[in-house]
């Protein structure tokens, strides 16, 4: 199994990812807090954004990895890689919704409201609703195989489905500022990105490291399983015999 | 038997079912009227309120009725192992997909057009010329509600608490197909221009198509086993 050496193999490097995460995070704080200069129409409130924006990006990166583990998963049947696509749902749900709680905190003082039906607001309450449905799904389902192909199912369907739903609610009504960064480059101050960039990047190494403990955690917890199952079987047979 | 006939079994089967027992039709017209009669209860209206919220009302009717319909759609399969007999079936497995997707969809469609007539008469709607645009946003709509719903009530019919995890994986997926519903509904029912709504059509076309064929390619693993 050729996914399994690679996974383990880049597990090997999580103490790296960690490392990195932390430094990135740190300097990416400091920078935000400290360095940058305050928003000319915000203020001090812009500073939240150091936060925000990379939980969400993170989020939706975690979303991409889960659509493709999934796929992985249908094509070639590798229970680790379901395990890992069990880890980044949950992290991506945890990422959404402090994305979406750091959102609620910015949008009080800038729009003089917790909360808005506003596009990209709904369209991430949509994704977090799918990702818990995920979550829920999994723990309702008690062969571990179908359990996995159900979750793989749910997840690219949800992944085929969010760009129609963002597209929906945006028809519908928008009141979020336009992203900053697009493809047709950058509407943000130098003294403002850096700090973005440097949390964006600590933020997603924090991610991967850990997916990856969260990753090894339960596929040592499926075979501690497998194990006990084995023991156990061999405890009733031993008793059987005698 | 060519994939064709399996469609054409599978309707058939499901119609003769249908006719004997009438349960779902019968469930799913009765818990409309309840869901009418709730929101009337909520919202005292008048006329002008009405035409603001009806298409609203309509499509969260229509929604929960539909997923009625969806969810004994494959729970009935469960009897006498019918789930085993077709997972058995030689053809491809989407053949029975498009069998049931066309079964839900007649139910759901069929039970749409009785209910319409109430809406009319209960909540004193001006009946418009613009009948057929409706029905045009009725079809589309429900072949997306029945497409992916179909995928979800196979998926949710082997697990437990399925009649709660049907709705929760399912509401959120068809959010496009709500909104979309809702804003051609009111459009067609206020006699706008069809300029003013037609995007929204337009979206219900995609989603449809889009939807047909991810869960036709997903419901050869629903049905792996």
């Amino acid at each position: 199994m050729t996914i399994h050496r690679v996974i383990r193999k880049v597990q090997r490097f999580e103490g790296w990812f960690g490392g990195g995460a932390v430094l990135c995070l740190v300097a990416g704080l400091y920078l935000g807090l400290i360095g940058s200069p305050p928003d000319y129409y915000q203020g001090e409130v812009v500073r939240i954004m150091y936060i925000h924006v990379p939980l969400a990006h993170t989020s939706l990166l975690g979303y991409t990895v889960l659509a493709v583990g999934s796929l992985w998963y249908l094509w070639k049947r590798d229970p680790i890689v379901d395990n890992m696509c069990q880890a980044v749902a949950a992290l991506s749900a945890v990422f959404t919704a402090l994305a979406l709680g750091t959102g609620m905190i910015w949008g009080k003082p800038t729009w003089d409201t917790w909360w808005t039906w506003d596009a990209r607001l709904t369209s991430f309450t949509v994704l977090l609703l799918i990702l818990i449905g995920y979550l829920m799904l999994r723990t309702f389902v008690d062969d571990p195989e179908k359990e996995a192909r159900y979750g793989a199912i749910l997840a690219i369907v949800g992944f085929v489905d969010l760009p129609i739903i963002h597209f929906s609610v945006e028809w519908w009504r928008t009141l979020h500022q336009p992203q900053s960064i697009s493809m047709r480059g950058v509407s943000i101050s130098s003294g403002l990105l850096v700090p973005l960039l440097f949390m964006s990047v600590g933020m997603s190494l924090l991610f991967s490291y850990m997916l990856m403990v969260r990753t090894q955690l339960l596929y040592l917890d499926r075979l501690l399983h497998a194990k006990k199952g084995r023991l156990l079987s061999q405890f009733h047979l031993s008793k059987f015999d005698s | 038997m060519t994939s064709f006939n399996v469609i054409r079994w599978i309707v058939w089967k499901d119609f003769v079912t249908e006719l004997r027992s009438r349960e779902t039709i019968s469930s799913m017209v009765f818990f409309a009227l309840i869901v009418i009669l709730i929101f009337s209860f909520s919202f005292s209206m008048d006329q002008q309120a009405a035409r603001e919220v009806i298409a609203g009302i309509m499509w969260v009717a229509f929604a929960f009725t539909g997923i009625i319909g969806l969810g004994k759609s494959f729970s009935t399969e469960l009897q006498n192992d019918c789930l085993e007999a077709l997972q058995m079936v030689p053809e491809a497995k989407g053949a029975i997909y498009l069998g049931k997707v066309a079964a839900n969809f007649a139910f759901m469609f069929l039970v749409e057009i009785l209910l319409f007539p109430m809406f009319v008469i209960l909540f004193n709607l001006e009946v418009v010329e613009e009948i057929s645009l409706l029905l045009l946003v009725f079809f589309l709509a429900t072949v997306g509600l029945s497409a992916i719903g179909t995928l979800f009530s196979a998926l949710t019919v082997q697990i437990r608490a399925r009649e709660v995890m049907l709705p929760i994986l399912l509401l959120p997926l068809v959010v496009p197909v709500m909104i979309a519903a809702v804003e051609a509904t009111k459009g067609a029912l206020n006699g706008d221009p069809l300029a003013m709504y037609e995007q929204w059509l337009e979206l219900l076309v995609i989603y449809d198509v889009v939807f047909t064929v991810v869960s036709f390619w997903m419901f050869e693993f629903v049905m792996d086993s």
